[in-house]
């Protein structure tokens, strides 16, 4: 079978080429990603989308909030009650809060400064349409590069409750610590799932992690996710 | 003499003549498509609220302006700086 | 300055009387306001380059001379063919004078400058760098200021449109405290077919003429005649000239652009930089040898009331004009409402070679089509300074501390110090190509996805060599560039420059910009390197202190590494490997770090080079590189080989033990040894076995090459054989002080 990706463009957009690539030409496994302007999405032709990073509308007022407006958000929303896989990055977490597919908001990061480094994660929950291929206690190496990435709820102990904790930023060894965590995020969160967990965001990008030439350590920690994916969907199908 | 508190409003925008591409976005690709038509014109900034010791009010702006001027808080070339309130604390 | 008249309107003109005749008798009439305005813009010094331009005619013709060199100097862009069917574009220019007054929105303009001359020569921007030089941080708020907000300006807008920063470098000096510069450099990737689709000319009458972007407003007019002055007390005031940047437009721009250059049917393609309107139109008609017929009408402008003197030169960001074949109007059309980027069609192109705007009725402008890019040139008087020799003849005072305390300032000090606090801040891994991160090469490097090549690039300059030695300082720059892509594994391709220098007309800076273009000249020849661009930003100097900044041609080299097995780091890897210093180290202190940090001179011997044995050194490595023999490779540099070894170490924490005994000429003292800043420099990881192999290849090639010592696994370095006793350092400590000096400076 060939699975149908889509990759949304929003204005302003950057990591869509980025994430297209890794799809198409490092995935690939059956995988047939397209990108589609955010305005001609059409979400009955595809069994998965990807929001990806960038600056949609420059994130003039907030990150992700005029996006959050776009006629390609309804028609995830559609995708979302019907159980398809859908995963934000960075900007695309963004987008995904402002919208409320998931809970919680990304506030400036407490050094007020943007911050471009590879940092690691820790699995915690590995039942999500992006995470089967993880165990829990699994460390992923991965890249951030966000201004607005301190994620903060005011809901934490249902989302505690929910299992909607997928990732926290952690030490090399697993260890929660100050340092490891570079935003301020509050429980050091660095994705979360939706109750359904068909929806994932996270800051971290997946796209970035995914080729050992780009890796400080030679690893592939992101195609895990893409990975997941396709397992998830190939079992929706069948 | 005895100081009061006071709290000073401040805003900082870009002057008339800069363009504002935050207030332009949020005009044409937020509140026009989403059919507030009515909307001609947005302008960002930024809002400051400085609680300050002063004898009294005018001492409080002259003393607010003067710190925005010296520290560059903002900067004279791109930026306005308004006073909006001066409050007294009770 | 002179005032010109027309119809009642009066307007203060850069221009010098012969300059004003010669116009009036090309025109046979008194040209219109706006006429003046676009004389007045394309006559100034950084539009015309009329003091520079005798110079830099020592450079020789890329194009003609070098067969993989696409375009050369004088188009927006240089572009090489690196095979495959792949080009590449670059560019470096500056935005000093901007960027001074508002760090933040000057050089977030800078970006937005640099990445529309990538994007006019048809290709995707896919790199940025930048060369920074500030006044010392160290009790200094001003250039504090100034640093933040230059890199968060560069870094808000390469973040937003999507385009990595690779690299850069910052120098701190007085002499930049008043004029600190802001250098911005970019790289466009391609195929052929993309370049071949956008020349910046309009040569086939009858086209569309498009003007695609933002609107056109009063902001920035006037802005390149202010880059032609020197920066006085008045800044404050010359506000009109500041521009905001729009990176969300700017992204847009570049989509709309490149899927435009895409569909085939776009002919002409240019920027709207310095000059707006009036120079774009006349660079694209008079290059092309047709004429135009634009209706001023259809202009879209931001503010209402603006007359044409106003819409012609206005300076407003994030615009580009479009030739357009008539078939494929419609078509663009449809690309630009896709993007929703504002766009009128505002003239056609026609045989005239005359280019005419039409406000209503009234022609504003009727002019030749060629008769704004025939500047004059103005030939400028050059002098040596008188206070060089003294200069020069400083002596290194006898150490007035230990070496390893001198060792631990050096590598603490502002200029060898970490820039991480930089660099984390610029998304520097955004297009998933960057193979070579910032921090861990002397180059960025990318990988061209579709070709198993990969690019290397560098930019930099040492201002403090310059200063005592323009014609040898450009040379070692061009060494020491060129050394950091080798370092990466690549072969030098193609150099782009940014001169940046005083007011030319006083002839002591004018002889420094003189000997600075003749040293780069000149090694470019012999080293066979073509110079495909530059940009010279003259009037960097202080009118109230009278003091110019040190001469800083800014040197940017790109080169290409053939395969993913031949890129070389720069970190140590394995302890036991031998450590190899290659090159000769002469007692060239003049202008060095150790100088300024331990002894506050900025005097003394500075380096000088041979060419052949520079070339000698460079076979050396590519030899070497293609047995596979070298495991990390960093150039020696700012401070010495004591910072290389060190800064090798930190990644790995791994340590040294060295033996400099038989390293050094008898005559040369322990510190000029440790700290000389002799070019051509190289300490490279090699394994223990090929030992023998290598000396040969060195012995064979006639290049310096000794082994100072082998790597350990305990993160110290032990120093033996030198003429006073040993020493030793703590790798640990080193890296500490490395990177605690800029956050320590600026977050408070």
């Amino acid at each position: 079978m060939t699975i149908k990706i889509a990759v949304i463009q929003f204005p302003g957009s950057n990591c869509d080429l980025d994430t297209l690539h890794v799809l198409n030409n490092v995935i690939s496994n059956g995988i047939e990603a397209e990108l589609i302007w955010h305005n001609h999405f059409k979400e009955a032709q595809f069994d998965g989308v990807v929001l990806p990073g960038g600056f949609s509308f420059g994130d003039y007022l907030r990150s992700g909030i005029i996006a959050a407006h776009s006629p390609a958000l309804d028609e995830a929303r559609i995708m979302l009650k019907g159980g398809k896989p859908i995963i934000g990055i960075c900007n695309g977490f963004q987008i995904l809060a402002e919208a409320q597919f998931l809970p919680g908001a990304l506030l400036r990061n407490d050094s007020l400064k943007f911050i471009c480094k590879w940092v690691n994660i820790r699995v915690e929950n590995n039942k999500t349409a992006f995470t089967s291929k993880m165990n829990i206690g699994d460390v992923l190496a991965i890249p951030i590069a966000h201004g607005e990435g301190r994620y903060y709820t005011d809901n934490l102990k249902e989302l505690e409750e929910n299992n909607q904790i997928v990732f926290r930023y952690s030490t090399e060894n697993g260890e929660l610590t100050e340092q490891a965590n570079p935003n301020g995020s509050l429980e050091s969160i660095a994705g979360v799932c939706n109750l359904e967990q068909n929806c994932l965001g996270l800051m971290p990008h997946p796209e970035r992690a995914s080729e050992p030439i780009l890796s400080p350590k030679q690893t592939m920690h992101g195609r895990l996710f893409f990975e997941s994916m396709v397992e998830f969907i190939k079992g929706r199908v069948s | 003499m005895d100081h009061q508190e006071y709290i000073v409003e401040v805003v900082l925008e870009n002057k008339p003549q800069a363009r504002d591409p935050v207030g332009t976005t949020i005009q044409k690709d937020l509140l026009a498509k989403k059919g507030y038509n009515m909307v001609s014109n947005v302008r960002s900034g930024q809002y400051l609220r400085i609680n300050i010791s002063a004898a009294n009010e005018n001492e409080a702006k002259k003393m607010v302006n003067k710190m925005c001027n010296d520290l560059r808080i903002f900067n004279p070339v791109t930026q306005n700086l308004t006073i909006l309130k001066v409050i007294q604390k009770n | 300055m002179p005032k010109v008249l027309s119809n009642g309107d009066e307007l203060d003109v850069d221009l010098t009387e012969p300059e004003i005749k010669q116009i009036k008798d090309l025109l046979e009439r008194a040209p219109t306001i706006t006429e003046w305005g676009m004389f007045d813009v394309m006559h100034s010094e950084h539009c015309s380059y009329k003091s520079s331009r005798p110079k830099l005619k020592l450079f020789e013709d890329a194009e003609k001379n070098y067969d993989y060199v696409l375009a050369g100097p004088g188009q927006d862009a240089g572009v090489i063919d690196i095979g495959d069917g792949f080009a590449l574009a670059f560019r470096i220019e500056s935005h000093n004078h901007p960027s001074a007054i508002e760090p933040y929105h000057g050089a977030a303009t800078g970006i937005g400058g640099i990445i529309r001359d990538i994007l006019c020569m048809g290709v995707r921007p896919i790199a940025l760098l930048d060369p920074l030089r500030f006044g010392p941080l160290k009790g200094n708020p001003h250039s504090q200021w100034l640093f933040k907000y230059v890199v968060k300006g560069i870094a808000d807008y390469g973040n937003c449109t999507g385009i990595p920063t690779i690299g850069g470098e910052v120098e701190f000096d007085k002499s930049f405290e008043s004029n600190c510069l802001v250098n911005v450099a970019c790289i466009g990737l391609g195929t052929i077919e993309d370049f071949e689709h956008a020349p910046s000319k309009a040569y086939n009458p009858g086209d569309y003429v498009i003007l695609m972007g933002g609107s056109t407003g009063r902001d920035g007019i006037h802005g390149v005649t202010f880059a032609s002055r020197t920066l006085t007390e008045m800044s404050e005031a010359d506000r009109p000239a500041v521009q905001i940047g729009d990176p969300f437009t700017k992204k847009m721009i570049i989509e709309a652009t490149l899927e435009a250059v895409k569909t085939g049917y776009v002919r002409g393609l240019k920027d709207l930089g310095g000059g707006g309107l009036s120079c774009a139109l006349s660079e694209l008609t008079g290059d092309g040898g047709t004429g135009g017929d634009i209706d001023m009408s259809k202009i879209f402008t931001r503010e209402p009331g603006m007359n044409s003197f106003e819409v012609m030169l206005s300076e407003s960001q994030e615009r580009m004009a479009f030739i357009v074949k008539p078939e494929g109007l419609e078509t663009i059309l449809d690309v630009f409402r896709k993007f929703e980027m504002a766009h009128a069609v505002i003239g056609r192109t026609d045989d005239s070679k005359v280019l005419k705007v039409k406000d209503g009725d009234y022609l504003v402008v009727n002019l030749p089509a060629t008769a704004l890019s025939d500047a004059p040139t103005i030939p400028r008087e050059e002098k040596r300074p008188e206070y060089l020799d003294e200069l020069i003849a400083q002596q290194t005072p006898e150490p007035i501390k230990g070496l390893e305390e001198i060792i631990y300032d050096l590598i603490a000090s502002e200029n060898i110090c970490s820039k991480e606090w930089v660099y984390r801040q610029y998304d520097h891994e955004v297009g998933v190509r960057s193979v070579v991160k910032c921090g861990e090469g002397d180059s960025g490097v990318l990988r061209i996805i579709g070709t198993n090549k990969f690019l290397a690039a560098s930019v930099g300059i040492n201002s403090k060599h310059c200063y005592l030695n323009p014609y040898e300082g450009a040379k070692g720059g061009l060494v020491e560039i060129c050394g950091n892509v080798i370092a990466n594994g690549a072969k030098p391709m193609a150099m782009v420059n940014c001169c940046n220098f005083g007011n030319p007309e006083i002839p002591e800076s004018f002889w420094y910009f003189s000997n600075a273009v003749k040293g780069m000249a000149d090694f470019c020849k012999q080293l066979r390197i073509p110079i495909i661009g530059g940009n010279v930003s003259f009037y960097n100097e202080d009118e109230v202190s009278k003091t110019a900044i040190k001469p800083a041609p800014v040197i940017m080299i790109v080169g290409i590494i053939e395969g993913k097995e031949k890129i070389i780091t720069l970190p140590f890897k394995k302890t036991g490997d031998d450590i190899l210093l290659i090159g000769e180290t002469k007692a060239e202190l003049g202008g060095s770090e150790y100088h300024s940090v331990i002894y506050d001179l900025e005097g003394g011997t500075s380096p000088h080079l041979d060419e052949k044995k520079i070339k000698a050194t460079w076979d050396f490595l590519f030899e070497l590189y293609k047995k596979n023999l070298v495991k990390a490779n960093h150039d020696v540099n700012k401070g010495g080989l004591m910072i290389t070894i060190a800064e090798m170490c930190f990644k790995n924490n791994l340590g040294a033990e060295l033996d400099f005994n038989g390293c050094y000429n008898d005559n040369l003292r322990d510190d000029e040894f440790l700290f000389s800043e002799s070019v051509g420099r190289f300490i490279i990881e090699t394994p223990p076995k090929d030992y023998n192999k290598i000396m040969e290849i060195a012995k064979h090639l006639n290049v310096n090459v000794k082994k100072v010592g082998n790597l350990i696994a305990n993160p110290e370095i032990y120093i033996k054989g030198l003429k006073g006793k040993n020493i030793k350092l703590d790798v640990n400590k080193m890296k500490k002080l490395h990177e605690a000096t800029i956050p320590s400076l600026m977050e408070i």
